[in-house]
């Protein structure tokens, strides 16, 4: 029986140890920092070399799209902004003033290439009020 | 009306309140007025919470906008449908939602127990009590649906166009049903705790409420995979955003639970094991209303930014503290009746399913809340994003899937060489088979291998299964067909299990074969022009702009083909709505889907201009369709457990019978 329970505890020991590998080599390895465009900038120049995600509001007027879904825009936390260079799927809640996320580098050229663009949407329970949502990302 | 509602919900409160310290006492002195007034209060609190459901919908379609909610949710122009939907659209309806589909259960629960477990009824219905009257007290007193404005407008803001899908009618209702559901299991186990009867009663309870609240989130889950298939317009259906995983979380545990119960009741282990689980998946259920509910994490959906966050994290305490409290009260009494004997047994396969769910749970857990715990160590907000959870999760759901095919069908206790090579050689050599075929044909990606290879086993494992049972059934004389309809019928639990898994196998094939070979293509073309994705080809043929009662629609007509034969035409659509209100979005994408067995070919109208060139998105995913097929078979298996059984049927009226002898004799007395 004590040889059986043994058996038992290297199993659970080793179900227990592969998530724990699993678990590190994965936050190791996808982890994205999130930022405000105040904290991006702050983190200029070592911030060029990681993959970081930035929420801000999308700049009224800003936003330029051609016909083969190129998009530009600007995002900002109210008090500074940067530029956004996107390729990809556009979701209907984007426009002027919503709350955009992206995920991408930020280059030495001071534009950030974003591979995901993410608007703030649907099942949204209740009004937005940009006042409270800033604390809240 | 709208007083109705108010008074129906205050009410309700008083009642709900009376009925948890009516059915303590009816517990503690086993006094039967008590008891039967305490439930009496519970089927009140379900009248009046309906009342005040009806008001708000009422309040809905009648266009009330003098009420706050009524008139940040909806607009004159939306129609009936949406108009009721809107009812769990906002904060304030959600709960009263929750409230009242609790005041349904605990009214279920309450009328099919009238006569049994008289010591252990009471303190069940005291749990649910409790739980209802902070819900009520949510909706009564913080967050009410009847909240009125100080002036009505002319017109409400309207409703989010992404949520007028009919999927969005059946969706959060069916997840609700889940969430809540978990309640009462919950229920259940406290009953147990609290009245020290710990025997067969409450966990054959549990086990049933829990199979229903499961089926209930698992369609849930799959439904709002599709309305995000349907509506999002990016192509795919899960991206582990936040609220999946709040669903997701406590329908592992509760798949666990499912699992381990048998144990429980077979051979009388793993007592105190399930009530941890139990603990832990109502847990789960109410953290999971919390961050949709209190927007502490920051998700796609965006959340609203309430006084309710407070209430709830106090509530969720109290709730761990106290179950854990009682349980380690009671720990004694949960001692295990057997031990495990070999590694090689049903006992031990059952073991690892439920550590390695219980270990998926528990790494979406840390994947969901990792931005606020390293925001805690480090001062610095870090996501993981679905990669993290992709790797995570997809060994261990492969894990799982050889042991659907290995628990059922090896022997309890210590299973023999022979027991292993009459279940498992045709199986495992059908599941390698199919895995050297697909390489042959040219399938690399060891992943999908793996996978197909392990549906294919327990494929066989489960049909090796109906057909035995089948064989012996028919050997006797009765044809297939009936044999096998027997077999089902006489062996519910079982069979009705295998079919939830085959249902699992067809969702877990349909997922490895969209997520390992999707094709994507993006095109600009003018009228006339085509493009080719595999076997597919699309002529733009043309774009035509048009306006209904409620929305300007630009339409791109796309003819399709497979190789020259024609497939008839798919309508890709952007649509402007005509009234904006304050709504959040006026536009909508409306993707064009061709569906069958073998792939979807989903198509987006990225982008137009004036000159009638339009910009595509033409994705081809393969086999999803078999998702949704799998959906349907796992609630047909769900189906067959829950159905009662003529056995159970019978034994249910003689309890009846005999509990009423024994009443009249003790009134005698």
């Amino acid at each position: 029986m004590s040889r059986g329970k043994i058996k038992f505890i290297i199993a659970i020991a080793a179900i227990a140890l592969t998530l724990a590998y699993l678990v590190y080599g994965g936050v190791k390895d996808t982890m994205v920092y999130y930022l405000t465009v105040e904290e991006l900038k702050e983190r200029i120049p070592s911030v060029y070399k990681e993959k970081v995600r930035v929420s801000g509001t999308v700049v009224p007027g800003s936003i330029k799209k051609d016909i083969d879904g190129n998009l530009e825009f600007k995002i900002t936390d109210g008090d500074q902004s940067i530029d956004v260079r996107y390729k990809g799927i556009i979701p209907d809640v984007f426009r002027d003033g919503v709350q955009a996320v992206v995920e991408g580098t930020y280059t030495p050229e001071n534009v950030f290439q974003a591979k995901i663009l993410l608007a703030k949407c649907p099942t949204k329970y209740e009004p937005a009020n940009p006042a409270n949502k800033k604390e809240s990302t | 009306m709208v007083e109705t509602g108010s008074i129906c919900l205050f009410l309700s409160f008083v009642i709900s309140v009376y009925t948890l310290f009516a059915s303590l006492v009816g517990g503690k002195t086993r006094k039967r007025e008590f008891t039967n007034s305490a439930e009496n209060g519970a089927l009140a609190v379900f009248i009046l919470l309906t009342i005040a459901s009806g008001s708000l919908i009422h309040a809905l379609l009648t266009r009330d906008f003098s009420l706050k909610y009524v008139s940040s949710n909806i607009s004159r122009d939306l129609p009936t449908l949406y108009s009721i939907t809107a009812f769990w659209a906002g904060q304030a309806g959600s709960l009263l939602l929750w409230a009242w589909i609790l005041s349904i259960y605990t009214a279920l629960v309450v009328l099919l127990n009238r006569r049994k477990s008289r010591e252990l009824m009471p303190y069940v219905l005291a749990s649910l009590a409790a739980i209802s009257s902070f819900f009520i007290y949510l909706v009564a007193f913080v967050e009410s649906p009847f909240e009125k404005l100080p002036f009505a407008p002319d017109d409400g803001r309207g409703l989010n166009p992404l949520l007028q899908n009919p999927y969005m009618a059946i969706h959060p209702l069916t997840l609700y049903f889940g969430y809540v559901g978990v309640t009462v299991p919950f229920a259940f186990a406290m009953g147990a705790l609290l009245s020290g009867r710990l025997g067969d009663e409450w966990i054959r309870n549990s086990r049933k409420w829990t199979i229903l609240a499961w089926t209930f989130l698992g369609i849930g889950l799959l439904l709002g995979a599709r309305w995000a298939y349907l509506e999002l317009g990016w192509g795919g259906y899960w991206a582990w955003d936040p609220v999946e995983n709040a669903a997701f979380m406590p329908w592992l545990t509760a798949t666990a639970f499912l699992h381990s119960v048998m144990i429980q009741e077979k051979k009388g282990m793993l007592k105190k094991w399930n009530m941890a689980l139990i603990i832990i998946t109502f847990f789960l259920a109410l953290f999971g209303t919390f961050i949709t509910r209190s927007g502490i994490i920051s998700s796609v959906h965006s959340f609203a930014q309430s006084n309710i966050g407070p209430f709830f994290l106090s509530f969720i305490g109290f709730i761990l503290i106290f179950s854990f409290g009682m349980f380690t009260l009671r720990l004694d009494q949960l001692k295990s009746e057997n031990r495990y004997d070999s590694i090689l047994s049903r006992e031990s396969a059952f073991l690892f399913n439920n550590l390695i769910f219980l270990a998926a749970a528990f790494s979406v857990f840390l994947g969901t809340i990792f931005p606020i715990v390293s925001e805690a160590i480090k001062g610095e907000k870090i996501l993981v994003g679905p990669p993290y959870f992709n790797r995570v999760n997809v060994p261990m759901g492969l894990i799982l899937i050889l042991l659907m095919g290995i628990g059922p069908l090896i022997s309890w206790r210590k299973a023999s060489q022979e027991n292993l090579m009459k279940n498992f050689l045709y199986p495992s050599i059908l599941g390698i088979l199919t895995a050297v075929v697909l390489f042959l044909v040219g399938i690399r990606e060891a992943v999908a291998l793996i996978s197909f290879g392990l549906c294919a086993f327990v494929a066989a494992t489960i049909f090796i299964e109906f057909y035995r049972g089948t064989k012996v059934r028919a050997k006797r004389g009765e044809n297939y067909l009936l044999a096998l309809y027997h077999l089902i019928s006489r062996n519910r639990r079982r069979y009705g299990g295998y079919i939830v898994h085959v249902g699992v196998i067809l969702i877990v094939i349909g997922i490895t074969a969209s997520s390992a070979f999707v094709t994507q293509k993006e095109a600009t073309l003018k009228k006339g022009e085509s493009i080719s994705v595999n076997h597919y080809t699309l002529r733009f043929d043309e774009l035509n702009q048009y306006t209904t009662e409620m929305k300007h629609v630009t339409a791109a007509k796309l003819s399709v083909f497979n190789s020259e034969r024609s497939l008839g035409v798919i309508v890709p659509e952007k649509n402007v709505y005509k009234y904006e209100g304050n709504r959040d979005i006026d536009n909508e994408t409306e993707v064009a889907l061709r569906s069958t067995f073998k792939d979807d070919l989903y198509v987006i109208l990225t982008n137009f201009d004036g000159n009638g060139t339009a910009s595509f998105r033409v994705l081809i995913n393969p086999m999803v369709s078999w998702i949704w097929a799998g959906g349907i078979v796992l609630a047909l298996g769900a189906i067959v457990i829950m159905w009662p059984s003529a056995r159970e049927r019978r034994e249910e009226a003689v309890v009846r019978y005999s509990v009423e002898i024994s009443e009249e004799g003790t009134a005698k007395v």
